[in-house]
């Protein structure tokens, strides 16, 4: 957490995105749609990524989507060793096989999402009623190095003291210490927040995140592309779900392709060095 | 404002549960401007007396409080914490965990989010205090990441960044090597002097802060006096090493800086000639050694071709800067930290961690884990299938009597003997210590100097790593200065410390080489 | 002037005057909110046999109402056990324990087991189900920040983890370590299931092929109770059991001290245990 990754657009425009994008992904299981929307996130997230470590969270997500994938079909072939669960025709494999891709492509926006976001920015974010939370998670997050350099540190004097440090039975001697200095931070951090005001219940914030022109642009075409999506879905055309019994070659409606076009934006935009 | 900045009348205070009072009958009146030093043993009442001033004593403690603290003009009774956050701050001892927000910036606004200053006044405030403390460079840094010296000016930025004119601080350079606490007092002195602040702190190295204070509180058990600094400490019978001397000597008042000792020494005659090159090498039998070792952190040298050898009946003293390599030394000698190069022995083998080489480290509460201190020696023993009993090993640390004490109701210097006892039950033949005067106070050194020279005399051996420079003078047969992971300096106390701007003792900054502790020189004088 | 006093209450909490005369009206609102949260959580269970016939385009839609629900009940919780203000000491160990919590689920997971829950268990049943169901939340929260799990998902896992910490709040004490221990080893046992439970319910949803353990928007609720059991015990029972006897060893383990250790400090910060 030591390199502070660079904010790009306000955390709530990638908010939204990250739930148009997500939303789009749920309501089709058409291939065309998941697969251009995966490549999508995929440009997304390679032009704005925030710091290489978020480049490794990016991948995990990538790594997910694809066991989900593997999983959620190889369901399908449970029929084949458990009969009572159904047969297994190509019909039930496709149809598994698009569920899954639907996951995984949900799976890779948030990845984007995660990959670009600053935790604190979005902490920051959260209304004056939910201060508190935000802060105590905001703080978890800031002393969580801390606690883990803590774990290892306690691990390495009880060693150097002659205690064993492996096996269930040193966990207390390892546990304690590591709790009682957290507990002894509890109290001089609450001791600090409160000599400091904390809680006098007038509030004023300190450098707000403003929103820039391009990420208003960034939500607005993000909201437009899910809404295109909630419109074909109500209204039933483009053809969200391609029939699997039999297995039909799905068609991209061109609407719904620039739509997710859209999504891109992002992308595209640049950043206005933002606060 | 004629009323003064805080004024204590009548105080008194019992915390939960203690059988006496940690506060009897206190009146004192600081007025504004004071820069006061809080001096007294450990549970005198110091920490109490500072945290009452802002209302933590009782509202955040609970207990019973008499009498009446008046801050800025208003009631600590009637008023919380929170609500005196506008006229005075405070700073506690752990600075680092005190940060609420992890940007450096954030922090010092963080306290005027909470009392609604408007943004564009906050952000100017921010600016004023990122020079005042000189924390430009640091802005944008994570509080979590930048030195000890570094956190210490944040939390006194993002504590006066409200605008309050009286800020208390709780020990400011326990943490902090010999430079990094002479940084943090100038920009408080300025903080006095130019801006007319009112600032009390407590401190036990008073070698460190009573040349800067214009008022000390003597603190007995729980009983204050106020007055000039020199008649304070002399009445409480501490006071930097210029001062015992002063009072060895009978020179009145005593002087608290090395400035004043030096004047006042011009007329002293010193017969026998300071002690030079007697570094002892213990009764010679090599016990621990490195060989060129290099040791690397990321790809960095963290230690660079070291050469130590440490004899049997040898105290050590390992000094420099933070960063220095210190911690890594002790690391590497211990054997948890694997050479990049060169060799480690001790008794002629790589040193078993816990068995040939013992580790008390900095932070006592590491490492105890139990709930009374002889089930922490027992822990020790037991690990090394030895069924003895504790008491041996309480009373060489002189803790006998807290036996049967949870060790987290014990004094921080109290929890260091304890954990030193714990660690040197593994009877492994080189013990090594991690900055042990964090929060010790004079009663507590003593026995923890005692104790190491005993077990020096039994022909075993100690590295102690510390910045304590009075304590490298006192108990050091052997000084090793470490700089930039190099070995820039190896010899006996007397000629290493002598030759050094930064740790030199106060003695050797008066009389010149040689000169370690006013016993000696108040020996030397015709 | 030399007249002693009791400490006044810290954290005084601003509260409109019938919830201060009748906090048992507090606690009764919040035991109503948690029911209904937990029915609405069981919504796949429920709503298939009112919206029986509608279009079957939106039988998918199911996870997503299922997220906005968990936010909304999550934001209507904290709102309540927030109301009045946390203050300094609760907001200060939500952020060290949540930290632990962070700590925790990095290197810890074996399976459907994660150390993490340790700390909801004990913290929990140290101070309280409000606390309990806070630290759940937020450690779960800072976590996904921490780890880059952000996702729809997270609301839902926020709900689960807290009611694992509300639950070993509301544990009897009983007479000394041994039964406290047991109870709350017990209990992270349940726990450990019960989670898995709640969870597989965001996701099962997804899984609507048809077959018998695929969720149905036009089945009845004992159909669709009894497909999801068979997806629980396919999909997640071994997974979970991993869970529920890693809470239990390491609750018997470091429990007695840890817990110690937390209530030492609840008595030295002076934390009202609710």
């Amino acid at each position: 957490m030591s390199v502070r990754p660079t904010q790009t657009f306000h955390p709530a425009a990638w908010i939204v995105w990250a739930t148009c994008a997500g939303f789009v992904a749920f309501v089709t299981t058409d291939p065309v749609y998941l697969v251009l929307l995966i490549a999508v996130s995929w440009f997304v997230h390679a032009s704005n990524r925030a710091t290489t470590a978020s480049d490794r969270s990016f991948r995990v997500f990538l790594i997910a989507g694809l066991v989900a994938l593997v999983l959620r079909t190889s369901l399908a072939f449970l029929g084949a060793v458990v009969p009572s669960i159904g047969a297994v025709t190509s019909a039930t494999i496709a149809f598994a096989f698009l569920e899954g891709l639907r996951l995984a492509t949900i799976l890779v926006v948030f990845g984007t999402f995660n990959a670009v976001t600053d935790p604190f920015g979005l902490v920051r974010m959260a209304p004056r009623r939910f201060h508190e939370p935000a802060l105590a998670a905001a703080l978890a997050l800031s002393i969580a190095p801390r606690t883990i350099a803590s774990v290892g540190d306690v691990r390495e004097a009880q060693r150097l003291r002659g205690l064993p440090v492996s096996g269930l039975r040193s966990l207390p001697s390892l546990a304690v210490p590591v709790l009682e200095r957290g507990m002894e931070e509890a109290s001089t951090l609450a001791e600090s927040m409160d000599a400091r005001g904390h809680g006098r219940g007038r509030r004023s914030r300190y450098r707000p995140q403003r929103w820039s022109v391009a990420a208003i642009a960034v939500a607005a075409t993000a909201v437009v592309a899910a809404a295109a999506f909630l419109s074909a879905s109500i209204a039933g055309w483009g053809g969200l779900h391609p029939a699997t019994a039999p297995i039909a070659w799905p068609q991209g409606d061109p609407r719904l392709l620039v739509a997710i076009a859209l999504l891109a934006t992002p992308g595209f935009l640049r950043t206005d060095g933002a606060p | 404002m004629t009323a003064g900045a805080i004024r204590y009348e009548g105080v008194s205070f019992t915390y939960p549960d203690a059988e006496r009072p940690a506060l009897t009958d206190v009146g004192v009146a600081l007025p504004e401007g004071t820069f006061a030093l809080a001096a007294g043993p450990t549970g005198a009442g110091k920490s109490t007396f500072l945290r009452a001033a802002n209302g933590l004593v009782p509202h955040f403690t609970g207990g019973r409080f008499s009498g009446r603290v008046t801050t800025g003009g208003r009631d600590t009774l009637e008023h919380a914490p929170r609500a005196l956050a506008d006229v005075i701050a405070f700073v506690p001892q752990d600075p680092a965990a005190s940060f609420v927000v992890d940007r450096v910036e954030d922090e010092l606004a963080y306290g005027m989010e909470n009392l609604g200053v408007d943004a564009t006044h906050m952000r100017r405030r921010v600016e004023e205090m990122l020079d005042l403390l000189d924390l430009a460079a640091l802005r944008d840094r994570s509080v979590r990441t930048i030195s000890g010296g570094e956190q210490q000016r944040v939390a006194i930025a993002a504590a006066l960044a409200a605008g309050p004119r009286i800020l208390i601080l709780d020990e400011p350079t326990s943490q902090l090597d010999p430079q990094g606490a002479e940084d943090v007092m100038a920009a408080l002195q300025r903080l006095v002097h130019d801006h007319g602040m009112t600032v009390v702190l407590a401190e036990h190295r008073l070698e460190r802060v009573a040349g800067w204070v214009d008022l000390a509180l003597g603190f007995d058990r729980g009983r204050v006096r106020a007055g000039d600094p020199s008649s304070v400490l002399r009445e409480l019978g501490v006071g930097p090493p210029v001062a015992r001397l002063g009072r060895l000597i009978g020179w009145d008042p005593a002087p608290l800086t090395v400035r004043a000792a030096r004047r006042a020494a011009r007329s002293l005659q010193l017969v026998a000639p300071p002690a030079h090159g007697t570094s002892s090498n213990g009764d010679g039998r090599l016990l621990a050694e490195a060989k060129g070792l290099t040791v690397r952190y990321d790809g960095r040298p963290a230690l660079r071709d070291i050469d130590l050898r440490v004899h049997a009946g040898e105290i050590v003293t390992v000094m420099g800067r933070n960063g220095a390599g210190k911690s890594t030394l002790l690391g590497a000698l211990a054997g948890v930290r694997d050479p990049a190069a060169g060799t480690v022995t001790v008794k002629g083998r790589t040193p078993r961690p816990g068995v040939d080489a013992a580790l008390c480290p900095q932070d006592p509460d590491r490492i105890l884990f139990t709930d009374s201190v002889r089930a922490e020696v027992d822990a020790t023993l037991h690990a090394r299938g030895d069924v003895g009993p504790a008491d041996p090993w309480l009373e060489r640390l002189g803790i006998a009597e807290l036996a049967e004490h949870h060790p987290r109701d014990l004094s921080a210097g109290q929890r260091l003997l304890v954990a030193t006892a714990a660690t040197a039950a593994t009877d492994a033949p080189l013990l090594l210590l991690d900055e042990p005067t964090r929060g010790l106070d004079p009663d507590a050194k003593t026995r923890l100097v005692r104790f190491l020279r005993a077990r020096a005399a039994d022909g075993l051996a100690a590295i102690v790593a510390t910045h304590d420079v009075e304590l490298a003078a006192a108990v050091g047969t052997r000084v090793v200065m470490l700089g930039a992971g190099e070995i820039v300096a190896d010899g006996d106390p007397g000629s290493v410390l002598g030759d050094s701007y930064v740790f030199a003792p106060q003695m050797t900054r008066v009389f010149g080489p040689g000169w370690l502790t006013p016993e000696q020189v108040a020996a030397a004088i015709a | 002037m030399n007249v002693a006093v009791e400490t006044p209450r810290v954290d005084p909490v601003v509260r409109p005057p019938w919830l201060a005369r009748a906090p048992r009206v507090r606690t009764g609102l919040l035991v109503v909110a948690n029911l209904l949260g937990l029915a609405a959580f069981f919504w796949p269970f429920v709503v298939p046999s009112l919206v029986r016939a509608s279009d079957e385009n939106h039988g998918g839609d199911g996870p997503w109402i299922l997220v906005a629900l968990a936010a909304i009940l999550l934001a209507l919780l904290f709102l309540e056990l927030g109301r009045g203000g946390l203050g300094p000491k609760t907001v200060a160990l939500l952020g060290v324990l949540g930290a632990a919590m962070v700590a925790l689920r990095l290197p810890g997971f074996v399976a459907g087991f994660s150390a993490m829950f340790i700390v909801v268990l004990i913290a929990g049943n140290a101070f309280g189900p409000s606390f309990g169901f806070l630290l759940g939340a937020v450690g779960t929260f800072a976590s996904g920040l921490f780890l880059g799990g952000l996702g729809p998902w997270l609301p839902f896992q926020m709900v689960a983890v807290g009611w694992v910490g509300a639950g070993a709040g509301l544990l009897p004490h009983g007479n000394g370590w041994t039964a406290r221990i047991a109870w709350l080893a017990g209990y992270g046992i349940a726990s450990g299931y019960a989670f898995g439970m709640i969870m597989g319910l965001w996701f099962w949803p997804f899984l609507t092929d048809g077959s018998p353990l695929a969720w149905s928007p036009t089945a009845g609720a004992a159909m669709n109770l009894r497909h999801y059991l068979a997806f629980y015990a396919v999909d997640a029972f071994v997974w979970d059991s991993f869970r529920a006897v890693g809470n239990a060893v390491l609750v018997v383990v470091v429990g007695r001290p840890l817990l110690g250790a937390l209530d030492r400090a609840a008595r030295r910060m002076r934390l009202d245990v609710i």
